[in-house]
């Protein structure tokens, strides 16, 4: 009986999966985006950067793009759960045999193995860019992906199960999209943060991008002064928190 | 030979466009709140670890940068309203009405672009209050009919992309992809010197009418800035053609080419 539940759940991680070749052409364009980012900011931006605050901007951003990466890979589930819910293809899952829990724990699975595919391409460059991590490197570099999959995946579905409105649903998506984006030491260091924003500089350090470029900045040794293990216990709080929440939220807008 | 009834249809039309936006005010405070996220959070700090330029300070460089971004992104969404109207049958309608093609074509890249523009306007102001720009009367006006120029060059070259693919998937991944690579290959972060560092960057990014008009308004608010860039009359006549030639492309299509259905 758990047998067929676990084969169920990851048939529908396997579905999720296999749906997100069929949008190799947009996958395309967000590999290329990404390494146009790593190359314009390191080329370019490198250029203006002021290098008594970062000395090399490319080795910099790396971590960033790692956290990006899979930020961007596991946010694009909610897209395809917005259309589903819309077009009302739900009504066809709910008439599967597979229970709701299992369902939805294979949709959250399926945004967890998108990121981490997706994530894999950015690694290599990272291992070119940086230096190699250590074991403890590793370990801490594969839970931070896994954990920052979930935490994405989690936060665009209970984005998009919000309303059923199209232009809502994209709307919600990338407003909060933007301010995770922005609001994270993926482009700046911290101290750069404290000097611009003062008080309200710690709001950053909430953000899981921030925590995972935490974890990655220091696996990849580029900041050995962090502490990854707080970065650690903050994306484990946020996993704690964000996944039942999604869970819920998907299973109640199921219907 | 048009006439005075063809004056009325177009202005049916624009206002038919105008009338759309009304539906959009969720969507333009969302985006108006992630634009001042944007500019408090993003601007402020970036431009912190940026080193000094001769002229400009990289805050004021970067915000108008970002105003040019903007309604570049505007002025394509219009593509996915539009891919929106082949699934739902409404070019079907609009193309069985008793209206000149070329008049409703026009009407609908005039519409798009003044909905693009109407759209972006508060976050322009937003950034001339925070640059204390917001008295320069002549040069506000002058940058709104760079602005409007742009946005017809863009939406046409929308509507043409979106009618020559039919089909909205491919429509959502070209734009999607598009919108942000070119934003990227242009001078909206970076200024043209520091670009041609890098050959074929630079190239590129003279020829992407992104670049013209955000150095354009550039120039028009930081007269300084005309040291770090092209020829200010070069760059209008740039997206005036680029509006021009897109637009008379586009009237060709819609008049010879355009048949309704095979949407995909």
């Amino acid at each position: 009986m758990i047998r067929e539940e676990i084969r169920a759940v990851l048939l529908v991680a396997y579905r999720d999966l296999a749906r997100f070749w069929r949008y190799r052409y947009w996958l395309f364009g967000q590999i290329v985006m990404n390494i146009a980012d790593i190359a314009i900011f390191g080329l370019i931006f490198r250029g203006i950067v002021n290098r008594e605050l970062i000395p090399d901007y490319l080795k910099f951003i790396t971590p960033g793009v790692l956290s990006l990466s899979i930020f961007i890979s596991s946010f694009s589930i909610g897209r395809e759960v917005g259309m589903e819910l819309r077009r009302e293809v739900t009504h066809y899952f709910l008439s599967l045999p597979i229970k709701r829990g299992g369902f939805v724990t294979g949709r959250l699975l399926g945004g967890l193995a998108r990121g981490f595919i997706y994530q894999t391409g950015f690694l290599i460059l990272a291992l070119i860019l940086l230096n190699p991590p250590s074991l403890m490197g590793w370990i801490l570099i594969i839970s931070t992906s896994i954990m920052l999959a979930l935490i994405m995946s989690s936060l665009s579905i209970s984005l998009t199960t919000i309303t059923r409105d199209f232009n809502l649903q994209a709307t919600i998506r990338s407003l909060v999209y933007n301010v995770l984006f922005f609001v994270s030491n993926i482009f700046y260091p911290k101290r750069v943060v404290e000097a611009r924003l003062g008080s309200a500089s710690f709001i950053v350090d909430y953000s899981p991008l921030t925590m995972a470029t935490n974890i990655y900045r220091w696996s990849f040794k580029y900041d050995l002064s962090i502490n990854p293990m707080i970065s650690f216990l903050g994306l484990a709080i946020w996993v704690i928190v964000i996944l039942p929440l999604a869970y819920k939220l998907y299973i109640r807008n199921l219907v | 030979m048009y006439k005075k009834s063809d004056l009325r249809d177009l202005s049916n039309i624009i206002k038919w466009d105008l009338m759309k936006l009304k539906n959009q005010k969720i969507f333009l405070a969302m985006r108006l709140s992630w634009f001042i996220v944007q500019i408090t959070v993003f601007a402020r700090v970036i431009s912190l670890i940026v080193r000094g330029f001769t002229g400009f300070d990289y805050f004021e460089f970067y915000l108008l940068g970002i105003y040019s971004s903007l309604l570049y992104t505007s002025s394509i969404s219009r593509g996915y309203v539009l891919a929106d109207e082949f699934d739902s049958g409404i070019v079907e309608y609009h193309l069985s009405l008793p209206v000149k093609r070329s008049v409703l074509v026009i009407g609908r890249i005039l519409g798009s672009a003044i909905s693009a523009l109407l759209f972006t306007l508060p976050m322009m102001f937003v950034i001339l209050i925070i640059l204390k720009l917001i008295t320069m009367v002549l040069e506000i006006i002058v940058s709104i009919i760079t602005a409007f120029l742009f946005s017809i060059g863009v939406v046409s070259f929308v509507v043409l992309v979106v009618l020559r693919f039919k089909s909205g998937d491919a429509t959502d991944i070209f734009f999607g992809t598009i919108d942000a690579l070119l934003i990227r290959l242009s001078s909206v972060f970076y200024p043209l010197p520091i670009i041609a560092r890098i050959a074929p960057y630079y190239y590129v990014a003279l020829v992407n009418p992104i670049t013209h008009f955000s150095d354009f308004i550039r120039i028009i608010f930081i007269p300084e800035y005309v040291l770090y860039t092209l020829n200010p009359i070069g760059m209008v006549m740039y997206i005036l053609a680029l509006a021009i030639g897109l637009l008379v492309l586009l009237i060709d299509y819609y008049e010879k080419k355009l048949e309704a259905g095979s949407w995909k």
